[in-house]
């Protein structure tokens, strides 16, 4: 046969088999991605996607191995205090095991907390660039974990922890942001169940979204396992808010079971003003279950000293 | 010819002694010492531990991360190995039975070349099969062995902080699911079919390439596009409303054709993070698997078939 | 030949004719192919493609060969002249560009052809990490043996080209010669009514090269047709019943060696023994007839080779 037209065949031939397995090749690939077999399509960049799939490919299958070795190296700028050359590798990381949690949550860590933490005691900064530094890392820690999250769409804990960030208060809370993270964690389903709770407890700080809060927590509260002190107590105050002619007391101790752990609870829970927890009607519970308790004055909850009220910004004022 | 008719087994006789015979040919160039590596890292994952990972609280709630670590390390090599050996050797067999005349030598014998072709293929199959069993029977022993530990750990922290009997349970469940189970042998399976889908398309690639050298490379391309396939398919179906140039979407067409569409295995991926494959599901990819395989071999019979030497 | 006594060795039992069968096997393949030449080549042309541009090259031009069965035919040309072209087309490992090649009246282009012939192609190299008899034992498979028949082959073999001490040692240390013979068993392993044997003394030592002589008008005893090509002439010369000469592609000359190279108008006497006086005596003679004319008389040489055989290993040749 002449060369050419045996080439023209096995193109044709090729090309044909192509088009047979077409009919069944994205079928294929569609119920995959629907039975999480496969990764949805995310709205990832060009770039991101290409450089995932080309280190994918190109380190073989060893590329879980590399990212253990470079998350080996980045311990080691972390010990150093090289933010951004632990950056640099934190991206590469992830782009060679975006599947793998833990990359995520740590990446975000060393720069959202130790990082943030680090700029704080870089006195040979003036104050503004220190709190821009300061500022700087939390966000692009905050990015880290959002990236992430979107990758791994059914993984909890990368939003457990960008929920975590968003609602502390020695960083830039977020409220709307932090309970929004604690949702899409919670609703995958596999989250432990302070997620669910934490997610009550960033709606209640946010402003006109009480009610959601408030029947959020009750139905959390109908659970005796979600029954931890903050989240009674918090329970406790949006009623209060809800139905202020409630007694107050006679709540505390329906909610908290007696007056004595009532009382201790809510004393906790009222010094922690920095985390700007709703306080409706506690000051009057309290008040009235020391009477009854028979608290002495100097041991009321209203000498101890509160939470220092400071706010981050307050750090970088006057330094 | 009545006392030489052939007997209907003797074709596929042929072809397992060619098989076999390239087998043999590839395990003396001392390819296993391959698993000596691979036990070495497997080993080595076991007592390695990600830095802020040690203590009692690794085992447990990280537990199910380590385990999956050992998954990943150990599916990393095998599918390096796999790759690599069902390219190179399928790329090393047939031009040095043309360099080394022995070609002439079989073919002068009454062996039609499609037993020849799929003789040698087989034998590289083989070998891949055989190298992956050892390598998977050793992930499964120490995955075994990890997963009794961190159970029992995870039992005891359990206890200790107070679960009811459902927490532990549903905890339990999760940590047994990264264990050795059967959609992780489904996935190592795959990591063979994926492998070889390669040497059927290094075969072809020899079939008309003259060195071996430019069969690897080319193999290896091959490798790296088949990973895009499935994106350069989803934008030739996508790009029509997107108003995307018509060349664009021919390129596009022309690469969802010729090659195959290896994201299909990144369900590997998809079972080292735990969940799991279906029967069906493992039937459809290894028939996808088998369909690639065919075609590929069909076509280097195709060249072959009158090839010179 | 030796007979094989094993227990597998009834026809009827074994898949392929078993060696004490074997010629009853091949008296009958004789019988179905009687008067068909065990090799026709008709008009084969064979043009390789040197670039795009350039013309192709005609490496075999218009030849045609007939060996009868039975028959030790040499085709004898210089490198380059078309000599294996023609060999690889008549197996089928080239495709004719014109013309057509049969072995037993079957087409060359077929896999079943192969089926009577038993190749050794040029400086063979087999696969090094086997020994001898594992080599043969992988050809013999190859062609449908196995068990007992194929061991009792192997052996005997082996014991035919004289490597029987080398039966398990690995290819890849045996020498050029011994690479030749091994080649030639295993040409030889499907007991093939046709053997090729493409240069098969290229390369050895005279010792081995006379062995492989030896073997080769073994096989004409016992019947089987040798096709094999050199550029050795003294040896093709030894063997052949028949040659070809080939040159650039075309057969120069063909028909029986004898007929070939005989003086016709010389006629040769040897004597052993003969005093001086005798030879006087005949020479007179010869003038005297007037008829004929006395060339030259004196002793014949022996060749540089036999003389080497001689003195290396005593045999006198």
């Amino acid at each position: 046969m002449k060369a050419y037209r045996k080439h023209v065949i096995l193109a044709l031939g090729l090309l044909a088999a192509g088009g047979l397995r077409m009919s069944w090749e994205a079928p294929l690939t569609r119920e995959f991605r629907s039975d999480g077999l496969l990764a949805k399509p995310v709205a990832t960049g060009t770039r991101e996607k290409i450089g995932q799939t080309s280190a994918a490919v190109a380190l073989g299958g060893l590329r879980t191995l590399v990212a253990t070795f470079l998350n080996l190296k980045a311990f080691s700028h972390f010990e150093a205090r090289e933010w951004g050359e632990l950056a640099e590798t934190y991206d590469l990381i992830v782009d060679l095991a975006p599947n793998t949690p833990y990359y995520w949550t740590t990446g975000g860590w060393h720069l959202a907390y130790n990082s943030a933490s680090d700029s704080l005691t870089r006195t040979d900064l003036p104050a503004l660039r220190r709190r821009e530094a300061w500022r700087d890392s939390i966000c692009r820690g905050r990015a880290f974990y959002e990236r992430g999250a979107r990758l791994n769409p059914g993984e909890p804990s990368i939003n457990a922890e960008l929920g975590t960030l968003l609602s502390n208060p020695n960083k830039l809370v977020d409220f709307p942001a932090a309970a929004a993270a604690y949702k899409a964690a919670a609703d995958t389903g596999k989250a432990l169940p302070y997620v669910r709770r934490r997610e009550c407890l960033a709606l209640a700080r946010i402003p006109g979204r009480e009610n959601e809060a408030l029947e959020m927590a009750r139905q959390l509260y109908a659970d005796p396992h979600n029954r931890i002190p903050v989240l009674c107590c918090v329970l406790f105050a949006m009623e209060c808010r809800a139905d202020p002619s409630k007694n107050p007391m006679k709540l505390a101790i329906s909610i908290f079971g007696d007056a004595r752990s009532a009382h201790d609870q809510l004393g906790d829970y009222w010094v922690r003003v920095r985390e700007r927890f709703p306080l409706d009607g506690v000051a009057s519970a309290l008040k009235n279950l020391e009477v009854i308790l028979l608290v002495p004055t100097d041991e009321s909850v209203f000498n101890r000293s509160l939470q220092p009220k400071e706010n981050p910004d307050d750090w970088f004022r006057g330094r | 010819m009545t006392a030489r008719k052939s007997i209907p087994f003797s074709r596929v006789r042929r072809v397992a002694v060619i098989a076999g015979h390239a087998f043999t040919q590839l395990v003396r160039m001392k390819v296993f010492y391959f698993l000596g590596f691979f036990a070495v890292i497997g080993i080595a994952s076991n007592f390695f531990n990600l830095p802020q990972q040690s203590g009692p609280e690794a085992l447990g709630d990280n537990g199910m991360d380590l385990l999956r670590l050992i998954k990943s390390w150990s599916l990393g090599p095998m599918t390096l190995f796999s790759v690599v050996m069902g390219i190179v050797s399928t790329a090393l067999l047939l031009p040095k039975d043309v360099e080394d005349r022995t070609l002439y030598t079989i073919l002068a014998k009454p062996v039609p070349r499609l037993d020849y072709l799929a003789g040698k293929l087989l034998g590289v199959l083989l070998l891949l099969f055989v190298s992956l069993a050892l390598m998977d029977l050793l992930m499964v022993i120490m995955l075994q062995v990890r997963l009794s530990i961190v159970l029992e750990v995870q039992a005891s922290l359990g206890q200790s902080r107070g679960w009811d009997a459902a927490a532990i349970e549903s905890l339990k469940q999760d940590t047994l699911a990264q264990g050795p189970t059967w959609a992780l042998q489904g996935a190592v399976a795959a990591v063979f079919i994926r492998s070889a889908i390669m040497a059927a398309i290094a075969l072809l690639i020899s079939t008309f390439s003259s060195s071996t050298l430019f069969t690897t490379v080319v193999s290896f391309l091959i490798y790296f596009i088949g990973h895009f396939q499935a994106d350069a398919r989803d934008f030739y179906f996508e790009g029509g409303e997107a108003g995307t140039s018509a060349a664009s979407r021919y390129l596009a067409m022309s690469v969802s054709l010729v090659f195959p569409d290896f994201q299909l295995f990144n369900v590997i991926d998809a079972v080292i993070q735990g969940k799991t494959m279906e029967l069906v599901q493992f039937v459809k990819l290894a028939l996808a698997g088998l369909y690639y395989v065919a075609v590929y071999t069909i076509a280097s019979w195709f060249v072959f078939s009158d090839k010179e030497f | 030949m030796k007979a094989a006594t094993g227990k597998g060795s009834v026809a009827s039992q074994a898949p392929q004719p078993d060696f004490s069968a074997s010629s009853l096997a091949i008296d009958r393949r004789r019988a179905d192919t009687a008067g068909v030449p065990a090799v026709e080549i008709r008009h084969l042309v064979k043009d390789f493609k040197t670039s795009l541009k350039r013309q192709p090259l005609r490496a075999v031009d218009d030849v045609s060969i007939t060996i009868e069965a039975g028959e030790v035919y040499g085709l004898i040309g210089p490198n380059g002249s078309g000599k294996s072209t023609t060999m690889k087309a008549l197996l089928g490992l080239v495709v004719p560009t014109s013309g057509t090649c049969s072995i037993f009246g079957k087409d060359s282009l077929k896999v079943d052809s192969r089926e009577d012939v038993g190749f050794l192609p040029e400086n063979p190299y087999f696969y090094k990490h086997l020994t001898g008899a594992e080599t043969l034992e992988f050809y013999g498979k190859l062609c449908g043996l196995r068990g007992v028949v194929l061991k009792d082959r192997v052996s005997e073999l082996l014991a035919l080209v004289d490597l029987e001490g080398a039966r398990d040692r690995r290819i890849a240390g045996y020498s050029k010669g011994m690479l030749q013979r091994i080649g030639l068993a295993q040409a030889l392993v499907q007991e093939p009514r046709l053997v090729i044997l493409d240069e098969p003394t290229a390369g050895v030592d005279p010792l081995g090269s006379r062995q492989i002589r030896d073997l080769i008008l073994k096989l004409r005893d016992r019947g089987i047709t040798v096709f094999l090509c050199s550029h050795l002439l003294e040896q093709v010369q030894e063997v052949c019943d028949q040659v070809g000469i080939i040159f650039k592609g075309k057969i120069v000359k063909s028909g029986r060696l004898q007929d070939l190279i005989a003086i016709e108008d010389q006629t040769e006497i040897i004597l052993k023994d003969a005093p001086p006086e005798l030879v006087a005596e005949i020479e007179a003679l010869v003038k005297r007839s007037g008829s004929a004319e006395w060339l030259r008389s004196g002793k014949p040489r022996t060749t540089l080779e036999r003389l080497f055989l001689r003195e290396t290993s005593g045999d006198e040749s």
